[in-house]
């Protein structure tokens, strides 16, 4: 896997993060994969997962404003580090490079 | 005016607790956020959802680091308990060793237990399509009205449901075990075994070592030997050249080897030596063809879950709609029960499943968690009654700066250490131990350390032990206040002594409780045992013979009466302390046509009761000076049941066979005393169709057997001679209850003995405690007496309400388990009375044990250390 290494959920979360760009907080970023992916996440998840890539060095996060909605507490806002791009990238690259060199009659599946 | 929408307290106070408090600020935002837009929806939806979230957080990366886990601390903080926990150790041997004693006890009995349990568990699971395998039963109504249910089935039944039913992937038929004579001449034995059908091979994982599975039991003239008899048969290893060999059967059939299977082993229920087609039997027996007749054992395969209920329901009728109108029709119906569970579960009461052997499995777990928990118990007691010992170290650790949770934890921690070594060593004494455990439960049973689950269930008996140990002298120690701590005095806890004090009557309740368990359990076995049969099954020997010819039978008879020690001869189709053979086809005088009853069936000779030693209530025995081959005499159950005040002379006729009532026997119990007497006729009919011969031995009856051997080889050359005694043969009917009973014995007196060290520490602290009182009261007059009665009586009174709480507790289990004998011993009150004497003897000799060694102190010894 190179040197970056990073899991499919955490992929997601980190993708999500580069999509959001200036609105990616813990509730955009979940509402943003519930909708687009359809899929079920927990705050537990997915505040497991970014807290993760921000160890990691692949986020970095700072407080925004507080808002009366939160209960007076402030939003943590996350963005993308340069080597988190990196990572996605060779994500990316090595998921191509397989799918490049797989045969073209792999997928037939009409001989049974 | 504005409603405050507010997210739950309490979980939030948990998020609050366990967050780390760099991810809590907005971790807490992003939750009321979110449970404000779930509110809009719904406001019990938005708590519940709020609730699951802050539990989903609790996960690591969430969780901060709690402070007693903080590393660097705990490292010299533990070797610090260790050290300190060492030398308390030392410095109190006894007490040390009383604490050890009773964990180890504890533990060791557990683990036994556990053992046990685990085997009964592992029972008939080991087949790769167990999920799948139900056995079919047979319910059949009885003359008052209730069913009682078998495994032999109607082999058309099980051709129907092969035929015509889609969800049910196999079916396989199995006889009841059978002895038959394998090999010739001097290499001929007896071996147990079974007819199966080809499918049993398929459905079954009973693997072949040598010869083809799937087609295995397909070659008619074929046999299937096990590992160890072939072996044994043929003094070589086994290689497939032995496939094709032939083996004489029975002294005339000869068969050919298909195959060798693997022997069933320990955890098999079905134990066999050999395997023949089942088509085999069914060709010599025409009989099974008769929807009317129970044969073979059914065992179906059905793979989707899902059609259980839908096969059941379809098969419950067959029969009845197969018989309808017919003569051999019988009021019965056809149930599923998994072939996995009936080791557990195999008591039917009225047609349904209602436990078994799980009852003793599941006495056994609660007795193993009690025996835990007692030990348990000894622990907290000791530990906390000596708390005055420990109380200057707990007073200058606090003076130092400890915190109560680190005094906790050093309690916890020393907890933890004596459970450990205590379950190392139990384990040591386990193994010691085994062996003799094993012949007591007749079991192969061993500690498998290859399994994680052995460690699982060992690193749980530490854990577990300490924390249930531990947990109450770590709340209790840290509570003492510096500054009385540091003085050394006495804090009298109210509290303390209360919970100390209820802790010993729970300990002393279960104890009395298994006592009562025990005696009455051994009165049942005592009732069933010695209660009077209706016939004499003392020194009554059972032969097993094909009679054949009756020429034969009667030379034979005359020849066994030549025998001194035989007093009386007489053939049988069974043993009438075991017997079990009926039919539906019984009618007579006055019955209604409508309703079906099953009548056991007993073809026997004309000597049958005076050689059982029966009682006739009304009319004459049979008698070879009448032609009494149509004449019946039947018992008082069936007399009632056919509603004949005056039953001499009635008409009574079975399997079409008309004859007439003669006389009436007194009720004997044919079977064990879990069942009521059945209906029965009793018939000398056909004499040469028995299989039994029934011998009744007085004097010297090692001689008289030896003299029977030789004149059964004279007249029956070809049979094997085995014979077994009727009374021995009754005793292994209640095997399980005798094992319980040895069972629950045994654990009694462990329970008795760890209450006991519990009771000797905490009485001996007692003692040491007022040993000034003692002096005082000494000097003053006291004699020896009545000091040992005022250091006892306090907890003589804790084993009296002990008492008071068992006897009713252990009236109500024990008469449920009473209740699953159809007769059985009154719960007298002397059982009762019985139990707490010696829950009270016991426990008041170790008391005075203490005490007495405090009163005959010199006074002058115990006042002058001040």
């Amino acid at each position: 896997m190179g040197k970056y290494s990073i899991g499919e959920f955490e992929e997601i979360v980190l993708l999500t993060v580069a999509v959001l760009y200036e609105n990616a907080y813990g509730i955009s970023i979940k509402e943003e994969i519930e909708t687009k992916l359809n899929r079920k996440v927990s705050v537990g998840a997915m505040r497991t997962a970014l807290n993760r890539l921000e160890k990691k060095g692949y986020l970095k996060s700072e407080f925004g404003e507080a808002t009366a909605e939160r209960g007076g507490k402030r939003k943590r806002f996350f963005k993308v580090t340069k080597s988190g791009k990196e990572a996605l990238e060779q994500v990316m690259e090595s998921r191509q490079k397989l799918w490049s060199s797989i045969p073209s009659s792999a997928f037939e599946f009409d001989f049974a | 005016m504005k409603y405050e929408v507010n997210p739950p307290a309490i979980p939030l106070k948990l998020l609050r607790w366990f967050c780390h408090p760099d991810l809590l600020e907005d971790v807490e935002g992003d939750l009321s956020e979110l449970f404000k837009h779930r509110y809009k929806a719904g406001k019990n939806k938005a708590r519940l959802y709020f609730w699951a979230e802050v539990l989903l957080l609790f996960r690591p990366g969430i969780i901060k680091n709690f402070q007693p886990f903080n590393n660097k601390i705990n490292y010299d903080m533990l070797s610090n308990f260790f050290k300190i926990a060492r030398r308390n150790a030392m410095l109190y041997k006894g007490y040390t060793f009383l604490n050890l004693l009773g964990l180890i006890t504890g533990v060791a009995s557990s683990l036994l237990i556990l053992l046990w349990i685990n085997d009964e568990v592992q029972m008939d699971k080991f087949h790769a399509q167990g999920e799948n395998i139900y056995q079919i039963f047979r319910n059949m109504k009885q003359s008052d009205g209730d069913y009682i249910t078998n495994s032999s089935i109607p082999k058309p039944a099980g051709d129907l449901i092969k035929a015509e039913y889609p969800e049910v992937s196999e079916v396989a038929f199995l006889s009841w075990p059978m002895e038959f004579t394998l090999g010739e001449g001097s290499e001929a034995t007896q071996q147990g075994g079974r007819f199966a059908s080809p499918e049993f091979m398929k459905m079954f994982s009973f693997p072949l070592i040598i010869g083809d599975q799937s087609t295995a039991l397909e070659d008619e003239a074929g046999i299937l030997l096990s590992k160890s008899y072939a072996e044994s048969y043929f003094d070589a290893e086994l290689s497939s050249d032995l496939i094709g060999q032939t083996i004489l059967v029975e002294g005339q059939y000869e068969v050919k080897i298909s195959g060798v299977f693997d022997d069933p082993g320990n955890n098999s229920t079905l134990d066999f030596d050999w395997i023949l087609p089942a088509k085999q039997f069914f060709i010599r027996n025409e009989w099974v063809d008769d929807w009317g007749n129970g044969s073979f054992n059914v065992y179906v395969t059905i793979e989707d879950p899902g059609q259980v209920s839908a096969v059941s329901e379809r098969v419950f009728n067959e029969i009845k709609d197969h018989t309808q109108g017919a003569s051999n029709a019988g009021d019965e119906t056809l149930i599923l029960h998994k072939f996995q569970d009936y080791y557990l579960y195999s008591n039917f009461d009225n047609g349904v499943v209602n436990g078994g052997r799980i009852e003793y499995v599941r006495i056994m777990t609660v007795v193993s968690i009690l025996i835990l928990l007692i030990a348990c118990i000894n622990f907290m007691n000791l530990t906390t009654a000596r708390s005055d010992r420990r109380s200057k170290e707990i007073g200058l650790r606090k003076a130092m700066g400890a915190p109560k949770s680190s005094i906790a934890a050093q309690f916890m921690a020393e907890a933890f250490l004596y459970s450990l070594i205590a379950v190392v060593m139990a384990l040591v004494v386990t193994i010691i131990l085994l062996p003799y455990f094993n012949q007591l439960v007749d079991k192969n049973l061993m500690i498998n350390f290859l399994e994680i689950r052995t460690w699982a269930v060992l690193l749980t008996l530490v854990v577990g032990i300490g924390t249930m140990s531990g947990s109450y002298p770590a709340v209790i120690l840290p509570a003492l206040s510096i500054i009385q701590s540091l003085k050394g005095g006495m804090q009298k806890r109210r509290g303390g002594i209360l919970v100390r004090k209820g802790l010993v009557v729970f300990q002393f309740s279960i104890s009395i409780l298994l006592i009562i368990g025990t005696s009455v359990i051994y009165q049942q076995l005592d009732y069933v045992m010695s209660k009077d049969l209706g016939l004499n099954k003392e020194n009554l020997l059972q032969l097993q013979l094909d009679v054949d010819s009756l020429e034969q039978l009667n030379a034979y008879k005359t020849e066994l009466m030549k025998i001194a020690q035989v007093s009386a001869v007489s053939a049988t189709s069974g043993n009438p302390v075991s017997y079990g053979r009926s039919t539906s086809s019984a009618d007579w005088e006055g019955k209604d046509p409508t309703k079906g009853y099953e009548v056991n069936i007993m073809l026997t000779d004309e000597d049958f009761i005076p050689t059982m030693q029966m009682e006739m209530v009304q009319g004459r025995g049979f008698s070879k000076e009448y032609n009494d081959a149509r004449n019946y005499i039947i018992n008082e159950v069936a007399a009632d049941l056919m509603g004949f005040d005056n039953a001499i002379g009635k008409r009574l006729s079975f399997w079409g066979i008309e004859g007439q009532v003669i006389g009436v026997v007194k009720d004997f119990h044919m079977r064990n005393m879990h069942e009521a007497i059945a209906p029965l006729i009793i018939t000398c009919m056909n004499p040469e169709r028995s299989s039994n011969v029934m011998i009744r031995l007085e004097g010297d009856i090692s001689e008289g057997i030896t003299a029977i051997e030789q004149v059964t080889e004279l007249i029956y050359p070809s049979n094997q001679f085995e014979y077994r005694f009727s009374d021995e043969l009754l005793e292994s009917s209640y095997e399980s209850e005798q094992t319980a009973s040895t069972l629950v014995n045994i654990f009694a007196g462990i329970s008795i003995l760890i209450s006991c060290l519990g009771l000797f520490g905490l009485s001996a602290f007692t003692a040491e405690q007022r040993s000034k009182e003692v002096g005082i009261r000494k000097v003053l007059g006291s004699k020896v007496w009545q000091i040992i009665l005022m250091l006892s009586k306090d907890y003589a009174k804790l084993i009296i309400i002990a008492f008071m709480v068992a006897a009713p507790v252990g009236y109500y289990i024990m008469q449920g388990w009473l209740d699953n004998f159809e007769f059985r011993t009154v719960l007298q009150p002397g059982v009762f009375i019985l139990a707490g004497l010696i829950g009270l003897i016991i426990g008041a000799l170790t008391i005075s044990f203490k005490s007495y060694q405090a009163a005959v102190v010199n006074p002058v010894q115990s006042l002058k250390n001040e």
